[in-house]
């Protein structure tokens, strides 16, 4: 089920009159969440539902097993059957072809012919983001900084809460479970600045993300064709299409758990106001670059091993979360080229005692990651890199609009949208702490505006970008 | 939840519901006031203009972007009109059709694409384009409705019905884009000597030999409005109905054109297909892309359909 489809649009008051309904009890809330977060599923693909309560499953009884063990290697051992099994269930699902094809296509380098090895294997929707919330409750418990969870409804609750499920954030059981195992309230706070940030989202996503992508889809679609600077401005626009389509949906996710009575992490703050690569990646997709950070970087050794290990480090965290975005060797480059620009500042700050860049450092960091967009969204490395050197062949000649309303509708909500997010940025406010501004009239009175706007602007695109991943 | 809360979320969604409402109409009626005195534009513009002029023009061509550049009017008469739109399909086409005077004596020349009747996928939500005009005017209103095309949300707020347009209206309204007074709807395409490179491309990689794996059954809701349109024709025996496909560079496939042509010869309808009629003839410069011909191409071919038509006396 899309948060952006008239079926959420049912489904979520439905659940939510039943959930505060059963307010006295919040173990029947459980129950109801539970059900509820499987038939959200479900209404994709039921067949799948069996993944997520396999990988429940097995995380809830190895997370018991790793805390009753007594000796080291015991705990390690059955973290290891955690991380086997996960990593192993996405490694199927999502990477099997791709090494099937690497592999084959390595081996006809070298002269030897293999049969094609490919399966016809569908992704599983959000795999990749439940298989992160399990493995890092059963490494929290390897590291002794959370305990295993033995209510089996609250446990299957937190892997599959339905506002986070398929597309994140990637909430820690730290957070999350103490939540589902205790009575939630809805006060004034979280209504008012739940329902501003499902609406705000909505636009994000809606309005802006989708317009942009019209552009977008009719410029990669024929890049071949077109100049520099038609290229330019249509990575300009993916970028903003992917920003706010993706931080469009957290909004969704996090204004839906508020009215729940969750709070979840912020996902994004920001990100193309940052100064340096290291900056944005605390802003952008916070809760996949902390995990990454938490339970990749650091596990590898992270900073405390010498100068060329951090590098290492570094470079192989980036690259590994380039991958875990897709089974393909442009997501790799994307993290490459994160990876080597992270390294190159850590070398600089360090080279020249300082601990940021100046106000060029926005442009600098904006360029970096306009430039890696392109391989994000490009369907392969071919495409990618003949729009590269495209874009560095300064061909600037006139721009290419396709759709004159399309664009013009598309840049007018981009600019819009940029505008709303310097406002709330100088506010010093979290967008998930605005809506307590406005009284109940004004907060109706955004609420409606943004109801007209996406009435007068709504475009159709089938999916979320990150729901791919 | 305590019953404060209750009280508060029972606030904001009626005033929510109240104010939205409210706001909706004021766009609406708002955007119903300035789009009325648009004539340019394919958002709304060319609409207005069409229903401004239907009952005043002896030849009209219907069609989507294939006929709004391939068939300039002024070649074929004096007093005709191309509504040609782009993306729209023969649901739209059949809409506007059945608005036009029965009595009147006038040549209606369609035109059809064989991919809209062999579309799996093709539920004639083309006459979308025509939601602007939703209780407004009858006609349209009427086939609005009877096909479910509009969402429920759209029944409640109107102003979804001007999704996509309103800035371009307000951009016509202002600045309009020509003097539509002197505008007969035909839009040829212009390639410049800088686009004539990445035109070759294009038309090059348009040519493949892959065998023909196109669907090959009829879209029903397709022929329905193919049959709507015959059935418009039956009872205004003073128009001539002319049906055709226009050229495209290079056909991948024969077999779709082949079974439109028995379905158009089992209507009893007058149809002509010009898919190949250039396709021995690979001079670029009559193209802008594989399916739109250029300003060059359209000439040639429209001084082609005078010919073959003489005998409807198109020119008058």
């Amino acid at each position: 089920m899309l948060f952006n489809s008239i079926e959420y649009l049912i489904f979520l008051p439905i659940v939510l009159i039943i959930y505060w309904t059963l307010k006295a009890n919040y173990k029947n809330q459980n129950i109801l969440l539970l059900i509820s977060s499987y038939v959200f599923y479900g209404w994709w693909d039921y067949r799948f539902l069996s993944l997520i309560i396999f990988s429940s499953f097995l995380d809830y009884y190895v997370g018991q097993r790793i805390e009753e063990a007594k000796e080291q290697k015991h705990k390690k051992r059955w973290l290891l059957v955690s991380l086997c099994s996960n990593l192993g269930l996405l490694g199927i699902f999502k990477y099997y072809n791709f090494f099937a094809d690497t592999f084959a296509i390595s081996m006809s380098s070298i002269g030897w012919e293999v049969n094609d090895l490919t399966l016809n294997i569908i992704l599983p929707v959000g795999i990749s983001f439940y298989t992160f919330q399990t493995l890092s409750y059963s490494i929290d418990i390897y590291r002794n900084q959370i305990k295993a969870s033995r209510d089996i409804v609250s446990f299957f609750t937190f892997v599959s809460l339905f506002p986070q499920l398929v597309a994140g954030p990637i909430e820690r059981a730290s957070n999350l479970i103490p939540q589902i195992q205790n009575k939630r309230n809805l006060n004034l706070t979280l209504l008012k600045t739940g329902v501003f940030q499902i609406f705000i989202g909505l636009f994000r996503k809606v309005a802006i993300a989708d317009n942009l992508g019209v552009y977008v889809d009719s410029v990669y679609a024929n890049y071949e064709i077109h100049n520099s600077s038609t290229l330019l401005v249509a990575t300009i626009f993916y970028a903003f299409q992917i920003y706010f389509d993706f931080s469009g949906y957290s909004d969704i996710a996090i204004g839906s758990a508020k009215m729940f009575g969750f709070k979840f992490n912020r996902n994004f703050n920001f990100p193309y106001f940052s100064k340096t690569l290291t900056e944005f990646w605390r802003r952008w997709h916070m809760s996949l670059s902390f995990w990454l950070r938490d339970y990749l970087y650091i596990s590898l050794g992270g900073n405390r091993k010498g100068v060329i290990i951090t590098y290492r480090n570094l470079l192989l965290t980036m690259l590994i979360g380039g991958l875990w975005h897709g089974s393909s060797w442009n997501f790799v480059i994307w993290g490459g080229i994160h990876g080597l620009f992270l390294s190159l500042e850590k070398y600089t700050f360090s080279a020249l005692k300082i601990r940021t860049f100046n106000t060029f450092g926005y442009l600098y960091t904006f360029i970096v990651v306009l430039i890696s967009w392109v391989f994000f969204r490009a369907p392969d490395f071919h495409s990618a890199s003949t729009i590269i050197t495209e874009l560095f062949s300064f061909n600037y000649g006139s721009l290419f609009i396709g759709d004159i309303n399309a664009f013009v509708n598309g840049l007018l909500l981009l600019l819009i949208g940029i505008l709303i997010d310097l406002k709330i940025f100088r506010s010093n406010v979290t967008l998930e702490d605005y809506g307590i501004r406005f009284s109940t009239i004004k907060l109706t009175f955004i609420v409606s505006v943004i109801i007209i706007m996406l009435c007068l602007f709504y475009s159709t695109a089938e999916n979320f970008i990150y729901f791919q991943f | 939840m305590n019953s404060d809360i209750t009280k508060k979320i029972i606030q904001i969604i009626v005033l929510t519901l109240v104010i939205s409402y409210g706001l909706d109409k004021l766009v609406f009626f708002s955007l119903n006031k300035v789009s009325d005195k648009v004539m340019t534009g394919q958002a709304i513009g060319k609409l207005n203009h069409f229903l401004s002029l239907k009952d005043s023009t002896n030849l009209l061509v219907f069609g989507n972007s294939r006929a709004n550049r391939h068939i300039d009017v002024a070649m074929l008469s004096k007093n005709g009109f191309n509504m040609g739109i782009d993306g729209i399909g023969v649901a739209y086409n059949s809409t506007l059709i059945n608005t036009l005077n029965k009595d009147l004596k006038q040549i209606v020349l369609v035109h059809i694409d064989t991919k809209n009747f062999f579309d799996n996928d093709y539920t004639g939500s083309d006459v979308n384009a025509l939601k602007t005009k939703f209780h407004r005017n009858p006609i349209i209103t009427k086939v609005l409705d009877s096909t479910s095309q509009l969402s429920t949300l759209q029944k409640f707020y109107y102003s979804m019905n001007y999704n996509g347009t309103s800035i371009g209206i307000l951009k016509n309204y202002f600045r309009p884009n020509y003097n539509f007074k002197s505008y007969n709807g035909y839009d040829g395409l212009v390639v410049t000597s800088s686009q004539e490179k990445i035109r070759d491309i294009v038309l090059a990689k348009s040519i493949s030999n892959k065998e023909c794996t196109d669907n090959h059954q009829i879209n029903t809701t397709a022929l329905n409005y193919l049959k709507s349109i015959k059935s418009f024709s039956e009872k205004a025996p003073n128009k001539t109905f002319i049906f055709i496909t226009s050229p495209i560079y290079h056909d991948t496939c024969e077999i779709d054109n082949k079974m439109l042509n028995e379905i158009m010869q089992e209507l009893n309808l007058t149809y002509t297909d010009f898919t190949n009629l250039y396709k021995d003839n690979k001079d670029n410069s009559y193209w802008k892309d594989a399916t739109h011909m250029s300003n060059k191409g359209a000439e040639a071919f429209s001084n082609h359909l005078l010919q073959k038509y003489k005998s409807f006396q198109l020119k008058q």
